[in-house]
């Protein structure tokens, strides 16, 4: 049972002061074991209050983080799968799915986790699944600036992964949740 | 010299008391086969005018040891002794409706090395655990051992398995889902704020979280129990130790788990895990988890914080303590309490909680515990008892030092003979409750 953080895309404090109250309120630490983050911090102070809530923190560079010494990308294991992580701006078309895929069999993971859209997506093809866990503090996107902030925590239980949805919808945290597994080969819902 | 009020009893005074732990009988920790002494006198009247000396046979136990195997009288002396034990217990088990109060007497003396697998069957039966009629023994074992195993089921799972098996109870009765190549993942919603990041009350993931950190202070806690001891090292083991402590610090919110919980645990699973009967050892588990809640009925009130004032916890205790001290040994007591102020929570505290598990060696302690376990007074009082006797059996170093002297000895109790100090227990017999 492996709590896994993903969010991304903060902006701080170019697009946004900070993270919701809500959000800030929840996450405490001692209950995550990893935050992956998909890029887009923007500052070093945000990169302490990460890693206040857990040691265990991997970035990649997003086009406006101020630390150039993120990687690009980062491929981990936790449990039995693999993930990788790019913040997305270097895949164009931006959120395209199938460039997306590509990227993802380029890794070799079972699951991508992405940004930069702004926009929660979870969508699966034959390679694994995608994940985007939009903006953590719903700062406007190079797209649109109809944003909620969204983040993600996923749920690593043996071959099966629980993954939590939270979105500040209205002033009220809502939380959906998506459910799949793995088998040797492929990852089914 | 006579002092106003009560004299001390002149079998207080009797040098037997001050005499050293006689040499030839080493403390060894593991096997070391000590002879009982004969069974005992009456239980005599609180003040006695005649000094008494200790029981005969234990001398001629001594000596025995004392000449090692050359000496035909005294060696065969002591192994019959314990043959004659062995036999007396057994024939006391293989009754058809076990008489409790013949196995109490026969407890108090010590159950005898020589015979494994008599001692986890007395035990379970002076802690309640299996009924005094033989003939309920498989039934009554079956339906304590099953409901374990639902104790395991329902306490140990972490929150991800337990919404796992919720689901699919439920979802065994949809039929298959279909199974998509690509596309969005359909969401689903998450019902009564079953989210890891809760705070709601209900919620599984908010008391997994809060109870954690108790849960690792079992595991240390566990970890730590008997190094010394390769039994203890065993990962098994350890895991076995550690499902007990949480079982039973979820059934029992009201005290949780206290450090030292382990410690009374330990021997309690030792002699259960050790009997020669395979199916007891395998269900040792279960066995004591219920022993040990049976135990520690007791002296629950001496592990909650909020009654440590009051008038049944801890500081009570220690008080009755005092007091015992006070009516046997006036001297003593006011030695210790009044010159040099060395009040019993400095030293009886671990003595009380622990059941003396930490002051003596670990085979040296589950003599005591047969002691403990056998008398009719109950553990609480016997306890009491036997600290009485340790501090009586060392009046005469207590009453030569200082603050720190006593402190020092009374920390780390000098190695005894134990028969001598249950003698000595035994004959404060009947004094606690007054």
């Amino acid at each position: 049972m492996v709590l896994v953080l993903a969010l991304g895309d903060l902006h701080i404090p170019h697009r946004a002061p900070d993270l919701p109250a809500k959000f800030k309120s929840m996450l405490v630490p001692g209950k995550i074991q990893h935050i992956i983050c998909t890029g887009n911090l923007c500052i070093k102070e945000v990169h302490d209050y990460l890693k206040s809530l857990c040691p265990d923190l991997h970035i990649t560079r997003g086009e406006y983080d101020e630390d150039t010494r993120y990687s690009e990308t980062k491929t981990l294991t936790i449990g039995q799968f693999k993930l990788g992580l790019c913040h997305g701006h270097q895949v164009v078309p931006w959120g395209d799915l199938d460039s997306l895929a590509m990227l993802q069999r380029q890794l070799d993971v079972d699951i991508l986790v992405t940004g930069h859209t702004h926009q929660f997506k979870a969508y699966k093809h034959e390679g694994g699944v995608v994940i985007n866990p939009g903006s953590a503090t719903g700062a406007y996107s190079s797209i649109t600036y109809d944003v909620n902030p969204s983040f993600v925590l996923m749920d690593i239980d043996g071959l099966r992964v629980v993954v939590y949805v939270y979105e500040l919808i209205d002033g009220e945290v809502k939380v959906d949740k998506i459910d799949f597994k793995k088998t040797a080969t492929t990852i089914h819902a | 010299m006579r002092k106003k009020g009560r004299a001390v009893p002149e079998w207080l005074n009797s040098p037997i008391w001050s005499a050293p732990p006689p040499a030839p009988a080493p403390p060894d920790p593991y096997g070391a086969d000590l002879a009982p002494p004969l069974p005992l006198k009456p239980p005599p009247t609180p003040v006695l005018d005649t000094p008494v000396p200790p029981p005969p046979s234990y001398e001629q136990a001594v000596r025995g040891r004392e000449r090692g195997d050359g000496e035909e009288e005294g060696g065969a002396g002591a192994a019959a002794l314990r043959a004659h034990l062995l036999a007396d217990f057994k024939a006391a088990l293989s009754k058809k409706v076990v008489n409790m109060g013949e196995l109490r007497r026969l407890a108090c003396l010590g159950v005898p090395d020589g015979g494994a697998g008599v001692r986890p069957v007395v035990w379970k039966l002076l802690l309640g655990y299996l009924p005094t009629d033989r003939g309920l023994w498989p039934y009554e074992l079956e339906k304590k051992r099953n409901q374990y195993s639902a104790y395991k089921e329902e306490f140990l799972l972490n929150p991800s398995e337990k919404l796992r098996r919720i689901e699919e109870s439920k979802l065994s009765r949809k039929k298959e889902i279909n199974i998509e190549r690509t596309g969005l993942l359909p969401r689903l919603k998450v019902t009564n704020e079953e989210h890891p990041l809760s705070s709601g009350k209900s919620s599984l993931w908010n008391q997994y979280f809060q109870e954690s950190e108790i849960l690792e202070q079992i595991d240390r806690d566990v970890k730590r129990t008997h190094p010394d001891l390769p039994f203890f090292s065993a990962k098994s083991n350890q895991e076995s130790l550690r499902r007990i402590l949480i079982i039973f610090s979820k059934l029992n919110p009201s005290i949780r788990y206290v450090q030292g919980m382990n410690e009374v645990l330990a021997p309690l699973f030792y002699v259960f895990k050790n009997d020669p009967d395979p199916s007891s050892s395998a269900s040792a588990e279960a066995d004591t988890y219920f022993c040990f809640v049976e135990l520690l009925s007791g002296f629950r009130d001496n592990y909650c914080k909020h009654l440590d004032n009051s008038s049944v916890g801890i500081r009570s205790t220690l008080s009755k303590l005092s007091q015992l001290l006070k009516r046997h040994d006036e001297e003593l007591w006011r030695h210790m309490e009044v010159t040099t102020k060395v009040y019993p929570q400095y030293y009886a505290f671990r003595w009380i909680t622990l059941l003396l598990t930490m002051e003596f060696s670990f085979n040296v302690c589950i003599h005591i515990w047969d002691a403990l376990l056998g008398d009719p007074e109950g553990p609480p009082d016997t306890l009491m008892r036997v600290c009485c006797a340790m501090l009586i059996l060392v009046r005469k170093r207590l009453l030569a030092g200082d603050f720190t002297a006593n402190i020092q000895l009374l920390q780390h109790y000098p190695a005894t003979n134990i028969d001598h100090l249950l003698h000595i227990a035994n004959r404060l017999r009947g004094t606690v409750a007054s």
